[in-house]
């Protein structure tokens, strides 16, 4: 009996170890080769780098070349990003608060509606859209495609399904009382939403805020079709596919590239994820 | 300070349920109304129209000498106890306490001495600036309290604010309650389905059942004499008994086969509101009946007893229906004893069995 727990023991944590090399060993690829010179990587792409300041040589080159434009791909990825994770939270938080809050069967419906939008894929949905934004740019004159405004607007499209989900389930946990408590403390409608609800909410946001963070700033293929390859707003992953492109495949340049738009990423992963967790249990529980 | 006044309201919710039926009700200035009553009896509701948070279908609500009918919580100077609480979590307590004056812009200064005042009232000093995560239930208690007082509202309105603490410290609440409301002299109204709370609290009662005003007085007149058979059977415990029984041609009362004289006060009721062979419930208390002699009593079998510390609640039967006495602690009696019950003539409480009034008061 004890021998088979600890067989058992022993074979989940081989099975978890070799999982996590796996899932690391691209990541380990990355780091190693973006501190090679091309040449390297040809050579032996496995080894690790002859010289670490090699990677520093990369990032400066990546960061100066005017043909790469990534100090402008940063700022447009970061524009993106920022404003779309404002956007999705603040939008979502509210349409959620209203929907748990009047008990109609046009709100369940459209809470139905928002949930359709976690079930279908986006590769079913983006050339409809891309011809919608099109439509738009044809009938009101407003210029959709290629723009900031554009692609937040996608993003807030597809982001708000979940966020909506998990928004509406941890507001079913706040007490109406509390919201009654603040009318008769005198608050508006707006300041309970901003004042009691939203400071309640945190920790569903900062869920909320690293997941779609995650998924913006690497997309790849959503500002593929709104922004376009080679335009002139471009974020990271679009930037790193047109030099990716070019006549000559420089390897170096492209890990070292990948390896800098993770790092914000992943730094922030680590410094949230234990709201991921709570965000996510509360969310789904409750 | 503010009375009260709920001419003749009504509540129907959009599917059609009529929580509130035509409630009339005076509330003085500085007095402790007690709205009581089982579950779904209409007590809550009537309060959260008294401040606003739900709408009224008909009928008018005056605080002081204003109609508020359409007027917001905000406005209503009233300020109300939930039963959870309903502290904002992520506030101190200083800041739950301080938030609605913020609102109203109340000059800084005015805020800190208000909520100092309060805090020494309710004795939360040093709780200040924790958050309400950090508190124990009676701590949280006292600091939705506070929230209340340094509004320095009209009325204090109270949906079962003791119910989610433990039975001492419901206790001793109970008493601080009292106490706050001598000190604050404001009206307070209060809603239970605790008769104790009720019985202890108030100085006035409002029992209600089904959406309609049972009986309004102060506890001892409810207790003594009650208005009919609802508020008989819903306050006092334990519960008061009931037989069936009917008035003959000589005024006397007659319980199955046996005849009762009744005494001078009762048959002149009787007389006056009952018909004769009218069907009756007579209704005793368990502390109006005795233990008697084979010649003065009836007898019943004892079922059950249970030892209270101070008395004894004795379980007996007669004629397989089950009632229950109340007597000594000290009283040996043990199941399948036949005892003989002795009721207190003067005690008894006669109700019409259909229209369910008392013939008596």
């Amino acid at each position: 009996m004890r021998n088979k727990k600890k067989i058992t023991r022993i074979l989940l944590t081989v099975i978890t170890v070799t999982l996590f090399l796996v899932t690391l060993f691209p990541f380990f690829i990355v780091l190693i080769n973006s501190a090679k010179s091309s040449l390297e990587i040809i050579t032996d792409p496995i080894a690790l780098p002859r010289q670490w300041s090699q990677l520093f040589s990369n990032i400066e080159e990546i960061w100066t070349s005017p043909s790469i434009r990534y100090a402008s791909s940063v700022y447009t990825s970061s524009i993106i990003t920022i404003l779309s994770l404002i956007a999705i939270s603040v939008f979502s938080a509210m349409a959620a608060w209203v929907l748990v809050r009047r008990k109609t069967k046009m709100s369940t419906f459209i809470f139905l509606l928002f949930i359709s939008g976690l079930i279908i894929p986006f590769q079913v949905v983006m050339f409809p859209l891309v011809a919608l934004f099109r439509t738009i740019n044809q009938t009101v004159g407003l210029q959709m495609l290629r723009t900031y405004h554009g692609m937040i607007f996608a993003y807030v499209g597809f982001g708000a399904p979940l966020a909506v989900f998990m928004f509406h389930g941890f507001i079913k946990s706040i007490p109406l009382e509390l919201e009654e408590a603040a009318l008769i403390d005198g608050c508006s409608k707006t300041q309970i939403f901003f004042l009691i609800v939203m400071p309640i909410l945190k920790p569903i946001f900062v869920t909320i805020s690293i997941l779609n963070a995650i998924w913006i700033w690497n997309d790849f293929l959503l500002p593929s079709l709104i922004l376009g390859v080679g335009q002139d707003i471009q974020t990271i992953p679009l930037a790193i596919a047109a030099f990716a492109g070019s006549f000559v495949k420089k390897w170096d340049l492209i890990m070292t590239a990948v390896l800098m738009a993770a790092a914000p990423i992943i730094v922030g992963f680590i410094l949230g994820q234990k709201h991921i967790i709570k965000g996510m249990v509360s969310g789904s529980i409750k | 300070m503010a009375k009260v006044r709920i001419s003749n309201i009504n509540k129907i919710y959009p599917n059609g349920f009529h929580a509130v039926k035509d409630v009339d009700l005076n509330i003085e200035d500085k007095e402790f109304m007690v709205f009581v009553g089982p579950s779904g009896c209409g007590k809550t509701t009537t309060l959260r129209m008294i401040a606003g948070l739900e709408d009224i279908t008909s009928g008018d609500m005056y605080i002081g000498d204003k109609i508020v009918n359409d007027v917001s919580p905000k406005d209503r100077n009233i300020a109300m106890v939930f039963q959870n609480y309903a502290l904002y979590p992520h506030m101190s307590v200083y800041d739950n306490m301080a938030f609605g004056l913020k609102l109203s812009k109340t000059p800084k200064s005015e805020i800190e001495e208000r909520i100092q005042i309060a805090a020494k009232i309710l004795d939360i000093e040093p709780l200040l600036k924790r958050k309400p995560k950090q508190l124990s239930g009676g701590q949280r208690q006292r600091v939705a309290l506070g929230r209340a007082i340094v509004r320095k509202p009209e009325v204090f309105l109270m949906d079962e604010p003791l119910s989610n603490l433990d039975a001492k410290l419901r206790i001793q609440m109970r008493a601080e309650l009292i106490k706050l409301h001598k000190e604050l002299e404001t009206t307070f109204i209060y809603v239970t389905h605790d008769q104790t709370e009720a019985m202890t609290m108030g100085s006035r009662i409002c029992v209600m059942n089904d959406g309609i005003v049972q009986q309004v007085a102060d506890p001892r007149t409810i207790y003594n004499a009650p208005a009919n058979l609802f508020v008989a059977s819903f306050i006092g415990a334990p519960q008061m008994n009931f037989f069936d029984g009917v008035v003959n041609d000589d005024h006397d009362l007659v319980i199955g086969n046996q005849t009762f004289k009744l005494t001078e006060t009762l048959t002149d009721a009787v007389k006056k509101k009952a018909k004769k062979n009218t069907s009756l419930v007579v209704g005793i208390r368990p502390e109006d009946i005795r233990c008697g002699d084979a010649n003065e009593g009836v007898a019943a079998i004892v079922e059950m007893t249970e030892l209270l510390g101070s008395d004894l609640n004795v379980y007996f039967k007669i004629a397989e229906k089950q009632y229950i006495m109340k007597a000594e602690a000290s009283n040996q009696m043990k199941m399948g004893d036949q005892i003989f019950v002795v009721f207190n003539p003067d005690r008894l409480h006669l109700f019409d069995k259909e229209t369910g009034e008392s013939l008596i008061y």
